[in-house]
């Protein structure tokens, strides 16, 4: 039974992945427990998404490549390696939040991620759940939000890795990580690294990309202790990143900007009766730094200190429903040269239920109550369900309130910051529908965001910027994601993954497509394996993108592919090796206006298992 | 399954057509000779500005103007414009360049790309020597200067070390007049350059922000400085009496008040303050004025009876140029311009 509903939960994950080695981590799953498990168990009329391995490893440079190749999101990207966030569902990227083992990590200054600041490769998994996650995630996921996750398992493993990879631009880069258990302990430590020159030539521009350079660094140790009723856990993770800021087609870069981070959470689960507690406290560090000239030692920063203590407790009452209750206290100080010093305390109830009424019927209701919050405290909701007609089809159907508070930068910021300002709230609704037929997964959902009181810098009196709760959106689009699988004999197989999305996101004052946000993004990689090797060819076509709140200017539409192949020993298969050829075409494509991506280049790498 | 196949479809017909390219060529008119000039800085970031013209008879409106002539791009952040005889001087302040064109067609002529650091604005004196203002970086209070360019080589060939943000310029008897606005601080002076040396400073308000010299004497507006420094102080007009460089006397605004955008036509001056134009005349000065029109604009000139504004809009968008007759301080024409119109000048 559990395996079936499982099955039902992965049935959109088959489609992002090889279909066999999938089934390989659902069988695995009782036993490799996501540090954050609450993602599963209380998502299920939602979309989740999760990214294996090996789709990581073709767009490991940054977070904003993998998800840019495998997801419907959208990322304005400053050059390659610069700063980069994301428009989830057409939303900006204050409205998605980034979650690591649980917790929201979206910087307290902006309230978004840089997505390039982010290491692929230090995670067990990363998934995307689309759709409101507020009650679950807090502030900020409202298009939908990225999980980071880390797992742990108790079952024999000695693991180690390590993969060295160099490629045009003068970029190197290397990962080792080991997973080691033994007796009641479970241990991953892993580092990785790129550095890179990142000076590639702007496509028939005559002109090269002088001031990319970027070295980003990332540890993580994360380490599991079984206990006579429980376990007790502790993820780390430390990510440095320094990056010179390119210029664009027009001006010279001259700006640079350094960044620190890292989090702790220590977590500590015991089983009473049938309730099980988890008692957790996180620490979330971050810095960064702006150099205006990066030959200068000026520059201006900040940094803050996250502390959040929670508890709460779970029950599956007749093994049909699951009731989760919990209580979270956080704690934020921060200070900086434009910001000044401040805090701010957030006392969270929340409430996530999850009935399982017959095999083929799944609600949810979740509640989201905030105390002690400078603001109006939201109460937010969300109610989701699923029902599946058959083994082949599939109906989910969500809605949620959802909010993102000003962040410290819109409060506090010298000169402009507005501390009058309130949360910005949305509603919305989707409507997905899986379907598995034989080989062939398919997932189409169709969604429907309303949002209000957003926060917008406008100029002011004397030329000020300042923030205000203005305007007003209005987002739906579709969709969809196709997997399909062939295994010709037992040398040859076909595997296809496809995305498309149409996106509609409009400003309800000016009637006008929100900038950068493309009405059309398709993506698909298409792998090829025959006996040790694999090859594979990966295509992407975002489409014209407004960057004028008029919609009187865009970015043009591109499509850029990428080939790769790889080789196992087939002496040692501990060994593989393999390259990649990306912008094959060498096609001038850029996400943001006059910010070229780099042109024709290669890559080559070499993985061992030890 | 049909519904795979036709979202398999759409993927596919989305990819193939997408190479298609639709330049479209525009119209451009042989000269740019009598009409109203705007610069249009372009959106802060990522893009570029440009130039839009509109003839003298308000029947053509060129947009782009730079592009269509030369073929690309002027530049990230069109800041101003200063004439030479025939020879425009666009300053592009975040591209750190000057294009310099033929004023009426907009020819390239020559570009300066080396020497300049953040350029704000160009005027000429002395015969051969233009003046650039230029902040440097402009969180360094110490490293300000004029760049002084040879017209006839338009290289640079001195810099001039001035006070911190060196902002717009006025020329009367060969002696240049730089307001020190401040950069992204504030500052309180007038430089006046002579050949390339500073002679003078003259202390005038905070926040200098725009002059005009009528008669022998300068009149400085100063913006005063923003609340939010902490140190509010009230905007003010100064008048310079430029046979003795003294200031001869300030009119001071309310401390919350703080006027930009001075501009003359004939003996009256007008600026913008709170959301409305004021009008004042020069003869019996008081402060502020009186308003005449209502409206929040990004930049004011005033000629031959007719007060030209722009409206940058939410400055990610379009913005337009609005022409008003003085004489009723009515609206008699709109023109759309490039994003964030930022000043206007006249062939």
């Amino acid at each position: 039974m559990k395996r079936i509903c499982l099955h039902i939960i992965f049935v959109i994950l088959l489609c992002s992945a090889s279909a066999y080695a999938q089934l390989d981590s659902i069988q695995q799953l009782p036993e490799v427990m996501l540090t954050d498990s609450k993602l599963i168990q209380f998502s299920k009329g939602f979309k989740l998404e999760k990214l294996n391995d090996s789709l990581i490893d073709r767009n490991a440079s940054s977070l904003t490549e993998t998800l840019r190749y495998n997801t419907a999101i959208y990322f304005k990207e400053n050059g390659f390696g610069m700063v980069s966030s994301p428009s989830f569902r057409g939303t900006n990227a204050t409205q998605t939040a980034v979650v690591w083992n649980g917790i929201n990590i979206n910087s307290v200054f902006t309230g978004q991620t840089d997505f390039n600041t982010i290491s692929p490769l230090n995670y067990t998994e990363i998934a995307i759940r689309s759709g409101g996650g507020g009650v679950q995630y807090g502030s900020g996921a409202v298009g939908g939000s990225i999980h980071l996750n880390d797992a742990y398992t108790f079952k024999k493993i000695d693991e180690t890795k390590v993969g060295l990879h160099y490629g045009s631009f003068s970029t190197l880069g290397g990962n080792a990580s080991t997973t080691q258990t033994w007796g009641d302990h479970y241990l991953n430590v892993g580092v990785n690294f790129i550095n890179s020159e990142n000076d590639y030539d702007y496509v028939e521009k005559n002109q090269k990309n002088k001031h990319g350079q970027f070295v980003r660094f990332a540890a993580k140790v994360n380490e599991a202790r079984k206990l006579k009723r429980g376990v007790a856990t502790w993820n780390s993770e430390y990510t440095y990143n320094d990056r010179n800021f390119s210029g664009s087609l027009n001006t010279i870069g001259i700006d640079a900007y350094k960044d620190i981070t890292t989090r702790n959470l220590w977590q500590l689960q015991q089983k009473v009766g049938v309730v099980n507690t988890k008692g957790s406290f996180a620490h979330l560090f971050e810095q960064y730094n702006y150099f205006p000239n990066s030959e200068k030692s000026f520059n201006t920063g900040g940094k803050a200190n996250t502390f959040i203590g929670a508890f709460q407790s779970e029950v599956l009452l007749q093994k049909k429903i699951r009731i989760n209750g919990k209580l979270e206290y956080t704690y934020v100080a921060a200070e900086g040269d434009n910001v000044g010093d401040n805090s701010r305390k957030t006392l969270a109830a929340v409430v996530l239920i999850n009935h399982k009424l017959s095999e083929k019927f799944n609600y949810g209701i979740n509640f989201r109550q905030e105390f002690l919050n400078d603001f109006d405290n939201p109460f937010l909701f969300s109610a989701d369900a699923k029902y599946s007609f058959s083994k082949q089809y599939a109906l989910r159907l969500n809605g949620s309130k959802n909010y993102r508070v000003p962040t410290f930068n819109d409060l506090y910021w010298y000169a402009g910051g507005n501390i009058d300002l309130k949360p910005e709230t949305s509603y919305q609704v989707e409507l997905g529908q899986e379907f598995s037929i034989g080989k062939l997964k398919a997932d189409v959902a169709a969604y429907y965001i309303s949002s209000k009181d957003l926060i917008k810098w406008i100029p002011g009196n004397g030329g000020l910027w300042q923030p205000a709760n203005i305007s007003k959106t209005r987002n739906y689009g579709i969709e969809t994601v196709l997997g399909y699988y062939i295994k010709f004999n037992n040398q040859q197989s076909l595997d296809l993954n496809a995305n498309y999305s149409y996106t509609k996101a409009e400003d309800l004052e000016k009637e006008k497509q929100l900038i950068y946000v493309p009405f059309h993004k398709a993506s698909g990689t298409l792998v090829y394996n025959f006996q040790k090797f694999s090859f594979y060819v990966q295509g992407l076509y975002t489409g014209d993108t407004y960057t004028t709140t008029d919609n009187s200017e865009t970015v043009d539409r591109y499509t850029v592919f990428n080939l790769g192949a790889q080789y196992t020993l087939p002496f040692n298969q501990n060994i593989t090796f393999g390259g990649r050829f990306k912008n094959v075409l060498n096609v001038y494509y850029e996400n943001v206006a006059y910010r070229p991506m780099p042109s024709q280049n290669i890559q080559i790498f070499l993985n061992f298992n030890i | 399954m049909k519904k795979i196949v036709f979202f398999a479809l759409t993927i596919i017909f989305f990819v193939s057509c997408s190479k298609d390219d639709n330049n479209q060529e525009e119209y451009v008119p042989a000269a740019f000779e009598k009409g109203i000039l705007v610069t249009n800085e372009g959106p802060f970031n990522n893009g570029s500005g440009n130039i839009t013209f509109i003839s003298e008879d308000y029947s053509t409106v060129t947009q782009n103007v730079f592009r269509n002539v030369n073929g690309y791009s002027l530049g990230n952040i069109v800041q101003s414009m200063g004439f030479v005889d025939n020879n425009a001087y666009i300053v592009v302040s975040n591209s750190q360049k000057i294009e310099i064109v033929n004023r009426y067609t907009f020819q390239s002529l020559d570009s300066i790309t080396t020497g300049l650091d953040n350029p704000r604005y160009f005027v000429t004196a002395g015969g051969n020597k233009g003046y650039v203002s230029n902040w440097g970086d402009p969180n360094d209070y110490a490293d300000d200067y004029l760049a002084v360019v040879d017209l006839r080589t338009n290289e640079i060939t001195s810099t001039i070390p001035v006070p911190f943000g060196p902002e717009r310029m006025v020329v009367y008897n060969n002696k240049v007049y730089v307001a020190h606005q401040g950069a992204y601080g504030q500052n309180n002076l007038i430089s006046v350059i002579s050949g390339t040396t500073v002679e003078s400073t003259i202390t005038v308000g905070d926040v200098p922000n725009s002059m005009v010299v009528s008669g022998n004497s300068l009149y400085v507006l100063c913006g005063g400085k923003p609340s939010y420094t902490g140190t509010e102080t009230a905007g003010s007009l100064v008048k310079v009496d430029l046979s003795t460089g003294q200031v001869s006397q300030t009119y001071a605004l309310g401390t919350t008040q703080h006027p930009t955008s001075l501009t003359i036509d004939g003996v009256n001056l007008f600026y913008s303050l709170d959301g409305k134009v004021y009008k004042v005349n020069t003869t019996s000065i008081t402060m502020p004025g009186i308003d005449i029109i209502s409206g929040n604009f990004y930049t004011l000139q005033a000629k031959d009876g007719k007060l030209y504004a722009t409206d940058a809009k939410d400055f990610a968008s379009k913005g337009s140029l609005i022409i008003y007759e003085l004489s009723t301080n009515q609206e008699i024409q709109s023109f759309e311009t490039g994003i964030v119109p930022g000043g206007i000048y006249f062939n």
